[in-house]
């Protein structure tokens, strides 16, 4: 086998393996900015030695079994898990946070193997103590959601940082809106 | 002007400072009593400045050597500062004095401080002892040229500010029959290291110190009534927010209450015996309280939505908190059993953070004035009446009352960022910044301290 033939097949490996799970993600409607395909590049084409075996051995490495930094990295970059945002002062789930999380509800339903907490966070503008409660409500609700859609709510857990943490630390409408969110993160594997 | 204790021999009482870390004791010796014809007691209510006193320079302070003439100024900045603060007097200092020719003689100097305006004279001396400093302080009644209160203290130069707190307390007590405040502490959280830890400082905002060290978010003291305790809210350990304590005295910190997902808003009782917090249960959050030691938790509160930051009254009888029941945040108070509710705040759409005057007839609250700013307000529990004490300075919020009841700590945007200042209950005047350094927030007054 010549170096490009070698190359060939492993394009056509490439394709029958990524398709599927394209497919898949395709419900998800990843975030416009970062397109699905930009995982494709991170399989080592030297570790591929298909002519051991009569069948296709899939080495390509799994993305969602590192530490558990990088399996969030990949579910935020994927659009797999995404954040729901809420109106000034509510913590009730708008159409669009109910059509996101209807999306995280299915990945989760699909990957049991993780502890997922909810954190809910606040603008700046109420108070630090009721802006805790509140935070508390929008990740109440977030879970509430997706569990009325099936996603396994023993490994779903809840985490108000009302305005004490921030992702966006400008006093600004923009941020304001960016800041009122529950967030999905992954904390671990259900232990077995 | 110069002063002996031959020219004003009364109630010359010595009382030494040691320089242990631990207060020093209380002057164990009765209370100077008024002479006759001297008409001293205050209203107790009267929030205004009544009592005009001449404080003239205190002498001594240019003969003594250099670190011992830098104390005695800070004793008395802190004592000029500490009387001004007290709420009772209007000052005259060696500025507005500058005008008199005093003889040192206070049979002919009274009519001199008289025709200013003052009623009193604040006549004090700073002398060396060796390694310590002695102040000698005398307060007295112009009209009858009587002393009325006669201190002499001494300590090593590290206790110039204690110094003139004790002084400066004992002189309140005596005109109020209400301890002055220059000694008790103010605790809040705050981000200048990076991570919101909790801090307490003196309650003029000096020497602010570190109370926890978790690198995490610790957030909401809440004083006990003794002052030897403060509990909190953290989330070290990379769980959601839980309470703990922490002993002032040994710096050691227990946990009190951690099980679940969501404990926050501890508020002590008076007696320091139980704590009353706020708990989520799915998307409710209530109002409970445990014992001090984390058990007997239950339950007070039971409403949709939320019920936060509860707020025991001064008597141990009530607690005040916010909830969400009537469809947007509004202060309500309830028998610390969780019977006899009632609504008390009715106007604007967004009331938190309720804290009780120490006589237990007011609460102090931030009211929300537009999206992004919130003011302070004083609410009468009788009248239900509210007043405005903030307007147009930043947002406004975590109000925390004085234990005399005259001046309230509280957070401002107005400076930029989020720091703690201070004000007069009367009026919202004299606003003092108490912290610079990163952002603070949600200073609880301590009750005075022993």
């Amino acid at each position: 086998m010549t170096r490009t033939r070698l190359s060939l097949w492993l394009a056509a490996l490439a394709i029958v393996v990524l398709v599927p799970a394209c497919a898949k993600k395709k419900v998800q409607a990843p975030p416009p900015e970062v397109p699905p395909a930009a995982v494709q590049p991170e399989q080592p084409a030297t570790e591929v030695e298909p002519r051991d075996q009569g069948a296709v051995v899939d080495q390509t490495p799994d993305p969602l079994a590192g530490d558990i930094v990088a399996v969030n990295e990949y579910v935020t970059r994927n659009g797999l898990l995404g954040d729901v945002y809420f109106d000034f002062d509510k913590a009730d789930l708008t159409e669009e946070s109910r059509s996101r999380l209807a999306k995280n509800a299915e990945w989760l339903r699909a990957h049991p193997e993780f502890e997922v907490r909810i954190e809910g966070h606040c603008d700046e503008r109420g108070t630090n103590e009721y802006n805790l409660a509140l935070g508390e409500r929008r990740a109440a609700a977030a879970m509430g959601y997706i569990a009325s859609l099936g996603a396994s709510a023993g490994s779903l857990t809840t985490l108000s940082y009302g305005e004490e943490r921030p992702q966006c630390g400008e006093s600004s409408e923009g941020c304001w809106a960016r800041n009122r969110r529950a967030h999905f993160l992954i904390t671990g594997r259900v232990a077995r | 002007m110069r002063s002996s204790s031959a020219i004003y021999p009364l109630c010359l009482l010595v009382v030494a400072l040691a320089a242990a870390q631990t207060p020093p004791p209380e002057t164990t010796a009765p209370p100077p009593v008024a002479p006759q014809g001297i008409t001293v007691v205050l209203d107790r209510s009267s929030q205004v400045p009544i009592v005009t006193l001449a404080f003239p320079a205190i002498p001594g302070t240019s003969a003594l050597p250099g670190t011992a003439a830098n104390a005695a100024r800070e004793l008395e900045q802190t004592l000029r500062r500490d009387l001004e603060r007290s709420g009772i007097f209007e000052l005259l200092g060696p500025e507005q004095l500058g005008v008199l020719t005093l003889t040192g003689d206070l049979e002919r100097d009274a009519d001199q401080y008289r025709s200013l305006g003052a009623a009193m004279l604040l006549a004090a001396e700073v002398e060396l002892e060796g390694d310590r400093l002695v102040l000698e302080g005398r307060l007295v009644d112009l009209a009858s040229r009587q002393t009325i209160v006669g201190k002499r203290y001494r300590g090593t130069f590290d206790l110039a500010r204690r110094i003139a707190h004790t002084f400066a307390d004992e002189i309140v007590l005596f005109l109020t029959s209400k301890r002055g405040i220059a000694m008790t502490a103010i605790a809040l959280y705050s981000d200048r290291d990076g991570h919101k830890e909790i801090y307490m400082m003196d309650y003029d905002g000096y020497d602010q110190r570190k109370v926890t060290a978790h690198q995490s978010i610790s957030m909401s003291p809440s004083w006990s009534g003794q002052g030897n305790t403060i509990a909190y809210v953290s989330y070290f350990g990379g769980k959601g927010p839980a309470l703990y304590l922490a002993d002032i005295a040994s710096g050691k910190k227990s946990p009190l209450v951690t099980e679940g997902t969501f404990n926050a808003s501890p508020s002590f009782s008076p007696d320091g015996r139980r704590v009353a917090f706020a708990r989520a249960l799915g998307a409710n959050i209530e109002i409970f309280v445990c014992d001090r030691d984390g058990s007997g938790v239950r339950r007070l509160t039971n409403s949709g939505g939320i019920d936060m930051n509860p707020a025991w009254s001064p008597s141990g009888q009530e607690i005040a908190f916010t909830s969400s029941r009537s469809g947007s945040p509004q202060l309500y108070v309830m028998d610390a059993e969780g019977s006899n509710l009632r609504r008390v705040t009715f106007e604007g759409e967004y009331n938190d953070g309720a804290s009780w005057s120490p006589d237990g007839t007011r609460l102090a609250y931030a009211t929300r004035v537009d999206r992004s700013r919130f003011d302070i307000a004083v609410l009468d529990l009788v009248s239900l009446a509210a007043k405005r004490l903030t307007a147009g300075s930043g947002s406004n919020e975590a109000p925390s009352f004085s234990p005399d009841g005259r001046r309230i700590a509280f957070t401002s945007s107005r400076a930029g960022g989020t720091q703690i200042f201070a004000m007069s209950v009367a009026d919202g005047s004299d606003v003092e910044q108490l912290t610079r350094e990163g952002s603070n927030w949600a200073p609880d007054w301590s009750a005075y301290l022993r």
